[in-house]
């Protein structure tokens, strides 16, 4: 493993259960994240990056393939693992009954710390809760409980935080703050922070490198930037009314690709404002009942590779019944 | 492990002084046993000495209701493990250098301890209900402690082993109801055992409850003291702990 790495995954699956009625939650995954780096795992709901945490964290058994987390094997080296990885979960789990400074320190009692009262006391004045530190954290707003969350997971200096879907169920003025605030901690502290989002813009905010994820595959892997170039392209979306001929639309100049999407088309164009003036000239414009266009951005990327895009494609359909499927076969 | 260990038994034990109504109702509920059962019965006691061995049914009663009382600590360990996995905190402990054994341990110690904290209120209810107390020496109170601790640790690891596998808080309480009423009637806690059908009988001697009822009564009652209870019920514990920590170190389900 490259010492510049800080999780190295190779051709890892996870199967849940067994036989006809198990699930594949990832297919042969592959990844390499720097040490350093803010690296987002995007995918909709049941595209396995909470599996993959789950994984390098050591909370399930890889089913196939190898994974090193800080230069250890997350299967043989557990411990040593778990004692360089911190981990913020979706929804924010502390200790209710207990102060701010009383969750610290129990925190530094499971990872086996003896000086940690500066470092601890360090946290609290970055996260601007020193002056609430003996009050119990049922007490505390749902920002500063998130802030304490993130205090926990760096308390012991791990080289790296995984975030799973941190800001999932918060409003928007916490989820800047986050934003800040993970921006922030990668800066000051240099830990390399591996976050699972399914917003689009949080991962084109927060990210030097995205991995999309779909259905348990890496669909596309890069910087945000990198990513949209593969787009080279500019979507619209129209719907035209009924007695409108659609296959004049793929012979207008300049359109690479049409494509059905429920009542209206989907298209994929060289230009945008080329497009509308050939489209205005061979259609109608009162036979134009609606129609979007977006520049490249990530949710457009995952448009073109999978065809689908984010919360709309079938496979989210079956997001329930999968986690159900999920839970009764559960390792 | 021993900071670690340390961390999740003192959180176990400081949790449940953080809880008033938790703390009132554990020392309560056995209190209760001694106000309703035992005023009840003893009425029928004081007229049947030869059945009871004493007219005092309360201090009949005291040994066995500390006894039973160990039976429902097994049953809050378990119920505070589901709660952790319920609630992601098993997650979160298990994402640092602690181990599922270490967390067992501190579970089931952790609730032993609870269950002492009970003792005491339960003995000067007791003595202020006409208990005699006074004419035990400290080696015989220090043995009954102990005594009273192993089952508790006993029955706590064996409430954690069965419920290991499981995230579903029902399967305690479930599990509690039903081993309530064979663990406590079928045993010396209540009423003598000489009287009982053969398969209660069976049970009853097979039941922790009857030996640790036994040695506490013979405390209490001035009788000739049964000390291979004692062994026989720190091998109980010992034996309990250890099949439960190999039992939760695989198959503690963490989610």
């Amino acid at each position: 493993m490259p010492e510049e790495d800080a999780i190295v995954i190779r051709d890892v699956s996870k199967r849940y259960g067994s036989g006809a009625h198990s699930v594949l939650a990832l297919d042969h995954v592959s990844l390499s994240i720097p040490k350093g780096t803010v690296f987002g795992l995007l995918g909709p709901n049941g595209a396995g990056k909470t599996t993959i945490i789950k994984l390098l964290t050591g909370i399930s058994p890889i089913s196939e393939g190898t994974a090193h987390v800080a230069g250890y094997d997350v299967h043989r080296e557990s411990l040593k693992v778990r004692a360089r990885i911190g981990w913020v979960a979706a929804e924010v789990i502390l200790d209710d009954d207990f102060s701010g400074w009383e969750n610290l320190r129990f925190q530094a009692r499971l990872q086996d710390l003896t000086e940690w009262e500066e470092r601890a006391n360090a946290l609290l004045r970055y996260f601007e809760l020193s002056d609430r530190k003996d009050d119990k954290v049922s007490t505390y707003s749902t920002g500063m409980r998130k802030k304490l969350e993130i205090a926990l997971a760096l308390l012991h200096e791990p080289m790296v935080v995984f975030m799973d879907e941190p800001t999932i169920g918060l409003d928007v003025a916490t989820r800047r703050m986050l934003w800040d605030i993970v921006t922030g901690i990668h800066r000051e502290f240099g830990v390399t922070v591996l976050l699972t989002s399914h917003y689009i813009e949080e991962a084109d905010a927060l990210c030097d490198r995205i991995a999309i994820i779909d259905q348990g595959k890496i669909i596309a892997e890069g910087t945000p930037s990198e990513l949209k170039a593969r787009v080279n392209a500019d979507i619209v979306e129209l719907t035209l009314s009924d007695g409108t001929d659609p296959k004049v639309l793929s012979t207008l100049a300049g359109v690479q690709e049409v494509r059905a999407q429920g009542n209206g088309w989907i298209l994929r164009v060289e230009s945008s404002e080329t497009f509308l003036q050939h489209l205005l000239s061979s259609v109608p414009a009162d036979h134009i009942r609606r129609i979007s266009i977006e520049k490249p951005s990530l949710e457009t990327v995952f448009l073109q590779l999978t065809g689908r895009r984010f919360g709309q494609d079938e496979p989210a359909k079956d997001v329930k019944k999968f986690y159900a499927q999920i839970r009764r076969l559960r390792v | 492990m021993r900071s670690q260990f340390w961390g999740l038994y003192s959180r176990e034990v400081v949790r449940t002084f953080r809880n008033p109504l938790v703390l009132g109702l554990t020392l309560v509920q056995p209190f209760m046993w001694l106000a309703f059962f035992g005023s009840a019965w003893e009425q029928i006691a004081s007229k049947n000495l030869g059945v009871f061995g004493t007219t005092n049914y309360i201090a009949f009663l005291l040994p066995g209701v500390l006894s039973t009382s160990m039976l429902s600590v097994g049953m809050f360990g378990a119920m505070s493990t589901i709660q952790d996995k319920r609630f992601g905190f098993m997650k979160r402990i298990l994402i640092t250098p602690t181990t599922k054994g270490v967390i067992f341990l501190s579970k089931s110690l952790g609730s032993a301890t609870r269950g002492l904290v009970q003792i005491p209120v339960m003995l000067v209810a007791a003595a202020a209900w006409g208990v005699p107390l006074g004419h035990i020496p400290p080696l015989d109170w220090a043995a009954w402690g102990v005594m009273l601790f192993f089952m508790a640790m006993g029955f706590s690891s064996l409430f954690l082993a069965v419920t290991a596998p499981s995230t579903d808080w029902q399967t305690p309480a479930v599990l509690a109801n039903f081993v309530t009423m064979p663990f406590t009637f079928a045993s010396a806690s209540l009423v003598p055992t000489a009287g009982f059908p053969w398969w209660m009988k069976l049970i009853s001697e097979l039941n922790p409850i009857t030996y640790s009822t036994l040695l506490g009564r013979a405390f209490v009652l001035g009788r000739s003291v049964p000390w291979d209870n004692l062994w026989g019920m720190i091998g109980f514990g010992v034996i309990c702990l250890v099949v439960g920590y190999f039992v939760s170190a695989r198959w503690l389900r963490v989610e």
